[in-house]
């Protein structure tokens, strides 16, 4: 065979070193440290970082607002307005994390110094992270923060330019970051807030939103208690309500309590929407896992031992059947790193060893080849026997 | 709190495809190996996420080297040999070719292959057969060489085909046949996995992309490309591998020219005899050596002398109708409005609109990729890392989506359809987001590019040299099989066989 000719075919890989060797012999011995690229990720996706609370006021007669500023003096990264940050609370031997939407806006973490804010209710006794936010949390305290987290976000390539956001309770805060995004001129859509609250006094950041409303940010609360002097909506989010603040193409943004999905489920179907027009905010940690179906209700009184493989580190701790594992990990102080607590993102992925669980079915965010080789998402699996779990050294 | 042992054999930086193929096979051989990775999951970007409760494959197009059951290719081999049992899908067509002026489907099987290229481009059978049947005899003597080297006169004798092309272009031995334009087209599609132009790419690196894709054909796993990293790591521990997830490497420690073990950001300090690194030389020379005063100054001057090769930039969609009430025909679509691979090549320097993407519908290869109702379809391109290492943060997010956004528009225009009305879950990954969950040096999927300044024969012939510290070893797209998924899993065997083959040396030495 012949290419070019004998002599100049069979000499190739010679040819082939020898330029290999000169490229190296005339390149640059100075040391190219930087990557360009991997910057651009520390402004968006910055490991975790420290916070420092600059103020904290009051939301509504039982919630609160809080701001940080990150403590090493640089700017808090990017975010999508609508996506939640998790911040590590120290409470005694133990790290707990909880995820919050940011009420604040997008441009507020670049601007100036940037602050960055969430907004939490005192909860009804099944939050004590909430209660410790509205009552010890001071001006001054540290925590340590990851940002930019969730899904729950305006998708330009994708949503609607007409959204009718559906919230309840706290779960106004997503949507006050997006009406301030919009108001400020740097997100661009029409959003509509039907914020269905029981009491008037109940309404949370009621005169922030109120002052952000114009041409493309309308609020329009809806109180279900018995109001005599109430000029608004009554009633709950029901089809026909949400069908008044509907445009012909819409999608809708759902955040606010466990209840609210369940019924908020059942009428969304009668509107008809495409299920791509349809956006429910992660489930959130299950109030009440016996709740669930298949839940075996003959252990729920149960505690488990549960052992935690750490590398060769091996440590036994009680499991109760009725708390996740990232609970009993949290509560006997063996740090795990979550982020959702929706079973959702994935961070807190655990490899069963052995024994058995019970996965929410509402928060099965895994993986169908993790499914296979006994991988949960800690924040969503519950022991349902003694259990042995590999998690990752943290 | 004691949560390594005191000594390793073998520490492994990086849980991916590379690292992987490197740990099982230091295991089977009896040797103590840890494995640390920086995510909390095996496979690098060989993997998948979920999204709206829909699993999404995150990179993998097509598997080379898996073979049919009972006529493994290595790849393939090496996971059965290793009891690394995942269930193959055979991709059914190699490509469509959409280019100017050709609507084409071609399949894999050489001679199928060029009957196919024949019925589009008449006249060309005979030639195409010929330079594809060129390709296998380089594609046997790669796989012969790399286990049995041998001297240069006998090579000539037993691999002409091999020592004839290898010093030249793939477009220099193109030529050399003397095919109508047309036909140069339909064989010049695959070059994006290879990511140079033809003019700078070597022959050999071409025949062994084609021999095996169109010889073999490709392969996806059904629990997408997380089933093949989950797999190989169970099965790794399995065997005795420790590995250890959300673990980042910052150092690799070094003494007297030799490597004896790394330093984490958490603080630990572990000990081995041996190093295998799936971070890149770029990373490991400029900054992750201790003390920085090992680290030669060859070392410096041969990653500079080197250029990266591509990274990716996907828009993955999740759509909310079949693929054939979509009109979407084919598993894979590559489409580009010419086919000059120095061109595009030159384009993909920029920030796009990029003119070359690759289309893949994963229900069309898998049909329990998604949901019943539903399909996945992604566009993506391989762009340079030179245009995106201009991007500012504050700039990333409006390129990211004005770039997707134009990919989108194309493929809608292809397909009769406005993809945007049928979007569920969408997913833009860049090269932002390779190297946020991988570290890769500027997000780079593919190692340093071939071409003839850095032919493989020449990698081959140099490697002894360029081993600069003593027991450490790189493995990952940027050794010296380069990139893809399929030479991912050759690299870290080569990684892995060099350590086990100095090993052997020393221990003899010692007696």
């Amino acid at each position: 065979m012949k290419i070019k000719g004998f002599l100049k075919d069979v000499t190739g890989a010679s040819r082939v070193t020898k330029a290999r060797l000169n490229a190296f012999e005339t390149a640059s011995a100075v040391p190219e440290t930087t990557d360009p690229i991997a910057e651009v990720v520390r402004e968006w996706h910055p490991a975790k970082f420290d916070v420092v609370v600059t103020a904290i006021r009051d939301a509504s007669p039982t919630a609160k607002t809080v701001r940080f500023e990150r403590v090493d003096g640089q700017k808090l990264p990017y975010f999508y307005a609508g996506q939640f940050i998790v911040l590590d609370f120290v409470i005694g031997d133990s790290i707990i994390s909880r995820p919050y939407s940011l009420s604040s806006a997008p441009f507020e973490a670049r601007e100036g110094k940037g602050f960055a804010e969430i907004t939490v209710r005192r909860s009804k006794g099944d939050g004590f992270i909430a209660d410790y936010i509205n009552t010890d949390v001071k001006v001054g305290d540290t925590f340590k923060a990851m940002m930019g987290c969730g899904q729950f976000y305006w998708e330009p390539l994708r949503d609607a330019k007409h959204v009718v956001a559906l919230a309840g309770g706290v779960g106004i805060t997503p949507f006050a970051s997006m009406a301030k995004e919009i108001a400020h001129g740097t997100l661009d859509f029409d959003l509509t807030i039907l914020y269905g609250s029981v009491a008037s006094n109940d309404i949370i950041l009621k005169d922030e939103l109120e002052a952000l409303q114009g041409d493309k940010v309308h609020v329009v609360n809806v109180l279900s208690g018995d109001e005599p002097d109430w000029q608004g909506e009554r009633g709950f989010l029901t089809a026909d309500l949400i069908k008044k603040y509907s445009a012909p193409d819409t999608t809708y943004f759902i955040c606010g309590p466990q209840a609210m999905y369940t019924f908020l489920r059942e009428e969304l179907k009668k509107l008809d929407a495409p299920a791509r027009r349809i956006r429910f905010e992660v489930f959130g940690q299950a109030k009440d896992i016996t709740a669930f179906a298949g839940y075996p209700q003959e252990l729920k009184d149960k505690t488990f031992s549960l052992t935690v493989m750490r590398g060769i580190q091996k440590d036994v701790i009680p499991a109760k059947a009725t708390e996740s594992l990232v609970v009993a990990l949290e509560r006997a102080g063996i740090r795990i790193e979550t982020a959702c607590r929706s079973g959702e993102c994935g961070f807190c992925r655990t490899k069963v060893l052995s024994g058995s669980v019970y996965v929410c079915p509402e928060n099965d965010g895994r993986r169908s080849a993790d499914k296979d080789f006994g991988y949960v998402h800690a924040c969503a699996a519950y022991p349902t026997s003694d259990v042995t779990i590999k998690i990752p050294i943290e | 709190m004691k949560f390594y042992k005191d000594h390793y054999d073998v520490i492994v930086i990086g849980g991916a495809l590379a690292g992987l193929s490197s740990a099982l096979m230091l295991a089977d051989k009896g040797k103590d190996v840890l494995v640390l990775e920086r995510h909390n999951l095996p496979g690098g970007i060989a993997s998948s996420f979920v999204r709206g409760g829909i699993e999404i494959e995150a990179a993998l197009h097509e598997m080379m080297s898996i073979g049919e059951k009972d006529n493994r290719l290595k790849v393939g081999k090496f996971f059965d040999d290793m009891g690394v049992d995942i269930e193959w899908l055979k991709v059914p067509e190699a490509y469509h070719a959409s280019l100017p002026g050709l609507e084409v489907t071609l399949h894999p099987g050489l001679e199928t292959f060029a009957k196919e290229v024949d019925a589009a481009v008449p006249g060309t059978y005979q030639k195409v057969l010929a330079l594809l049947n060129l390709c296998n005899s380089v594609f046997d003597s790669v796989n012969e060489l790399s286990i049995h080297p041998m001297s240069k006169a006998k090579m000539l004798i037993k691999h002409e085909a091999f020592v004839k092309t290898a010093g030249y272009t793939t477009q220099e031995v193109i030529d050399s046949f003397d095919l109508p334009k047309k036909a140069q087209d339909l064989l010049a599609p695959y070059w994006i996995y290879v990511g140079s132009g033809f003019s700078d790419l070597p022959f050999t690196i071409y025949s062994v992309l084609m021999a095996d894709y169109i010889g073999y054909g490709s392969y996806i796993p059904r629990k997408f490309s997380h089933e093949m990293s989950l797999k190989m790591a169970e099965r790794a521990e399995a065997m005795g591998v420790q590995i250890e997830y959300r673990q980042h490497v910052d150092k690799i420690l070094v003494k007297n020219g030799k490597a004896y073990g790394v330093r984490t950001s958490r603080g630990d300090e572990i000990h081995a005899d041996y190093v295998i690194s799936s971070s890149y030389p770029n990373k490991v020379y400029t900054a992750m050596i201790e003390p920085a005063s090992e680290v030669p100054k060859e070392a410096i001057k041969m990653v500079n002398g080197r250029r990266l090769s591509l990274t990716a930039f996907s828009v993955i969609m999740i759509l909310d109708d079949t693929a054939e009430a979509l009109g979407i025909k084919d598993y894979s679509v590559f489409r580009g409005d010419t086919m000059d691979t120095d061109a595009l090549y030159k384009d993909l320097a920029g920030l796009g609109p990029y003119r070359y993407l690759t289309c893949i519908c994963h229900n069309l290869g898998n049909d329990t990729a998604t949901p019943p109702g539903t399909c996945s379809y992604s566009i993506t391109t391989l762009p340079r890392v030179d245009g995106w290492k201009t991007v500012k943060a504050e700039d990333y997010d409006k390129i990211k989506h004005q770039v997707a956004e134009q990919m989108i528009s194309d493929m809608s225009g292809y397909l009769g359809v406005n993809l945007r009305d049928h979007i569920l879950e969408i997913v833009i990954e860049t090269p932002m987001t390779v190297n946020r969950y991988t570290n890769a040096w500027n997000g780079c999927i593919y190692g340093y590019a071939h071409t003839m300044e850095d032919h493989i024969i020449a990698r081959l012939q140099t490697a002894e040299a360029e081993s600069f510290i003593k027991h450490l070893e790189f493995s990952g797209a940027h050794a010296i099989s380069g990139d893809g998924m399929g030479p991912a899993v050759t690299n870290g065997r080569k990684a892995a066989k060099n350590v086990l083959d100095t090993m052997a040396v020393e221990e003899a030495a010692a007696k």
